[in-house]
């Protein structure tokens, strides 16, 4: 919210004479017809499984790091982006413990678990010239999410290494901070079936119907990003 | 060897006589009325004779019909029946004032008066007068006073649930395994370390000591008289693999409800075997494991064995001795009770009312499921109470095919199974062995009265016994490392047991395994995120 109203008196700060000529569907002023912009991000993501993660973490959050490929074409209308991120953690692990879920009610075993989470995604979208320098951008595409969890004590069968695709949605804005840099904010809806509500205690949230039965059989969830994008 | 060993049973006792003598002649009643006193830590180590090649605690047959004869002939039990005369328990209502509930007894019973509370009780014991029916008296009582009473039944004997083997020498305890303790180890080797677990039984064999007591004559089942064997010094010994004696620090809070006393030793055998099961001590390159080998024990008695009815006991086991006995380990600090006795009949709401006390305080209970199935399969009562409490389980027996052993009770009640033993098709094999008394010393009431002869709880063997009293403290001690390792609800120790149990028999629940055979590594492990 703070960074939409940051935003909009950004965008109305501008000279009035920038916005006169554009229209949300023109190119961009002074944009090549193709362009290469790699990109940095963080991103905080909130699962949508979130009593799962909160029974085992003790947090339905984490950070993720990475960056990608960004290629805007069609004069700045449209772009596709490459992307692989990582956990911000030690070892790039979430580290928690395996629980006993009765009724409701969560016991901690005190048994070290280990998750990975490494997704790669594609996304694609159409970019709104409707300022020189503020570009909010809507788009989706898909990933591939690699998933491990490993526990102490643990035979090998009952480790979990696989990998899923899923959904993504994600909108934003692109400040242009300088000519060459642009710093992006935008958030990020990914839907990952296959992996949760099959076993373990993510199952067990998952019994039953309704929203929050099948938010627990869902890998992805909202996720607040932070990119600053190098390129024209 | 064995002559040193018989000079310092000889010193020992010598040296008991001469306290017992000093108290005499300084006036010490203690020594002339009531006629039985333990002499705490005047005693020998055990003698251990190490794995038994049989078992004489005798199966269903001659020497079991005779232990139960004579204890019938010893204690206030009612011809044919299996509660006690002259007595009923009652619950009166919070509200009902005194007025209404001598009012409600006078009307009820037969001149019945009500007797002193005891400790850690409830409920009221009223005593009937002589010939009065106490299922009469109680059937009125609750009929035609209900505003004023909430239950009331007779003082139903409980007794212990092992099932006896035959006599086969085997040395392996085939009953761990099964229940996947190895890797449940391997996760905890505290194994309950924190946990003090109950064993509301005939007490424990928890150190060395000098009994005194003077054993009554009494008749057995063919009429024979047994003279009385007078005042007698009985060697006693702590069960070293239960009790090391570098941990004393393990017994917590020992409390006898059949003597009335702190000193609850074990003059059977039976408490001692299923304390071994829970928590023998493990790893130490001598005689058998135990599940949660580190917990602590609370042995509370409340079953009386055939010696303490000689002895004279005045207490003995029935429902409100053992209904006394829960709530005592629940307010003493107990999280886990085992309680391997039961009984047939009618229902049993002062037990009941004890069980739900305790698992309201957060105390799991494992309840045996019984042994009577080729007996006519009676409902086991205390077992069936577990099915109507959450965080209480009754627990049927295995052999070591994963089979129903044949004596374990069936029915709807049934919750959970683990190893019982089962000497049929295995011989002593299939038994369940932990270290405590060896019958050939202690039942010697078993022999013909010309052999009669003051018994010795001082020779100590690693015993095959089969029951669901076998089985029900594999789930005690399973209990005891849930626990320790979060589950701390008893409710979710029950979830826990029975969603990871095993499946036996017919998919799904069934009457003769309920959810299945424990698997205590599983329960333990738990849940991932996805697996």
């Amino acid at each position: 919210m703070r960074a939409a109203i940051f935003l909009a008196i950004l965008a109305a700060a501008s000279p009035a004479s920038a916005q006169s000529g554009s229209s949300w569907y023109g190119p961009a002023p002074d944009a090549p017809t193709i362009s290469f912009r790699p990109f940095f991000a963080i991103s905080n993501e909130r699962f949508a499984a979130a009593k799962t993660f909160d029974a085992v973490f003790d947090d339905a959050s984490a950070q993720f790091w990475g960056g990608g490929l960004q290629v805007t074409g069609w004069q700045g209308r449209v772009y596709g982006e490459v992307s692989a991120s990582r956990l911000m953690k030690k070892d790039q692990q979430l580290v928690g413990q395996r629980v006993f879920v009765s009724d409701g009610s969560v016991s901690k075993l005190g048994i070290p678990l280990r998750s990975t989470i490494e997704p790669l995604e594609i996304t694609g979208g159409y970019r709104f010239n409707v300022h020189p320098r503020v570009i909010p951008y809507l788009g989706g595409g898909f990933g591939w999410y690699h998933y491990t969890e490993d526990s102490d004590f643990a035979d090998a069968s009952e480790n979990v290494d696989v990998t899923k695709t899923g959904g993504i949605f994600d909108g934003g804005v692109e400040v242009r901070a300088f000519r060459w840099v642009g710093v992006a904010v935008d958030a990020q809806y990914t839907h990952v079936a296959g992996i949760l509500g099959n076993g373990g205690v993510s199952q067990q949230f998952a019994q039953g119907s309704g929203s929050s039965a099948n938010s627990e059989r869902d890998l992805g969830g909202w996720a607040i990003r932070l990119k600053v994008v190098v390129g024209r | 060897m064995v002559g040193s060993r018989a000079r310092w049973t000889a010193v020992t006792l010598a040296a008991a006589a001469v306290i017992v003598a000093h108290a005499r002649i300084h006036g010490d009643q203690r020594y002339d009325d009531p006629p039985f006193l333990i002499l705490q830590g005047v005693g020998l180590p055990a003698a251990d004779v190490g794995l038994m090649k049989d078992d004489t605690h005798g199966p269903d047959a001659a020497e079991a019909l005779h232990r139960a004869a004579i204890r019938a002939s010893l204690t206030n039990a009612v011809a044919g029946a299996n509660f006690r005369s002259g007595r009923m328990i009652v619950r009166f209502r919070d509200d009902a004032s005194l007025d209404a509930r001598l009012s409600a007894l006078s009307d009820a019973t037969d001149g019945g008066v009500m007797g002193d509370r005891g400790s850690y009780a409830d409920f009221d014991m009223v005593q009937l007068a002589a010939g009065e029916d106490p299922v009469e008296a109680s059937r009125r009582l609750m009929e035609d006073h209900a505003d004023v009473v909430e239950y009331a039944q007779p003082s139903y004997r409980m007794h212990t649930m092992f099932k006896p083997n035959d006599p086969l020498y085997a040395s392996n305890q085939w009953n761990l395994p099964m229940i996947d303790l190895e890797r449940a180890w391997d996760i905890q080797p505290a194994a309950g370390s924190s946990i003090t677990v109950a064993v509301v039984d005939t007490g424990l064999a928890y150190q060395d000591a000098t009994v005194v007591a003077t054993v009554r004559p009494f008749r057995d089942d063919q009429g024979r008289l047994y003279p009385s064997l007078g005042r007698v010094m009985i060697p006693y010994s702590a069960a070293r693999q239960v009790v090391a004696a570098a941990r004393p620090e393990r017994i917590v809070s020992p409390r006898d409800f059949i003597w009335n006393t702190n000193t609850p030793l074990d003059f059977d055998g039976h408490g001692t075997h299923v304390s071994g099961t829970i928590g023998q001590l493990t790893n130490d390159n001598e005689g058998t494991a135990g599940v949660a080998f580190n917990v602590k024990l609370m042995p509370v008695k409340v079953v009386d064995a055939v010696w303490d009815d000689l002895f004279g006991a005045p207490n003995e086991g029935t429902d409100d001795t053992v209904a006394r006995g829960i709530r005592y380990a629940t307010d003493n600090g107990a999280k886990v009770i085992n309680l391997s006795v039961g009984r047939n009949g009618s229902p049993a709401p002062v037990v009941e009312d004890a069980i739900r006390y305790a698992v309201s305080r957060g105390v799991f209970v494992a309840i045996a499921g019984g042994n009577g199935f080729e007996d006519g399969n009676p409902v086991e009562v205390v077992a069936e109470i577990a099915s109507r409490v959450k965080g209480a389980v009754s627990v049927a027996a295995v052999d070591r095919n994963r089979n129903r052993a044949f004596y374990s009770t069936t029915g709807s009640y049934i919750e959970l199974a683990a190893p019982g033993g089962s000497s049929r098709g295995f011989g002593v094999t299939g038994a369940v062995y932990q270290q405590t008394f060896d019958g050939t010393f202690t039942d010697t009431f078993l022999l013909p009265p010309l052999l009669y002869r003051a018994p010795r709880f001082d020779v100590l063997g690693y015993i095959p016994y089969q029951g669901t009293s076998m089985a029900t403290p594999h789930v005690a001690g399973a209990a005891a490392m849930l626990m320790q390792q979060g589950i701390t609800s008893p409710a979710a120790i029950e979830d826990a047991l029975e969603k990871y149990a095993t499946d036996l028999g017919t998919a799904g629940r069934d009457d003769q395994f309920g959810f299945g055979l424990i698997d205590v590594r599983n329960a333990m492990f738990g849940l991932g995120i996805a697996k």
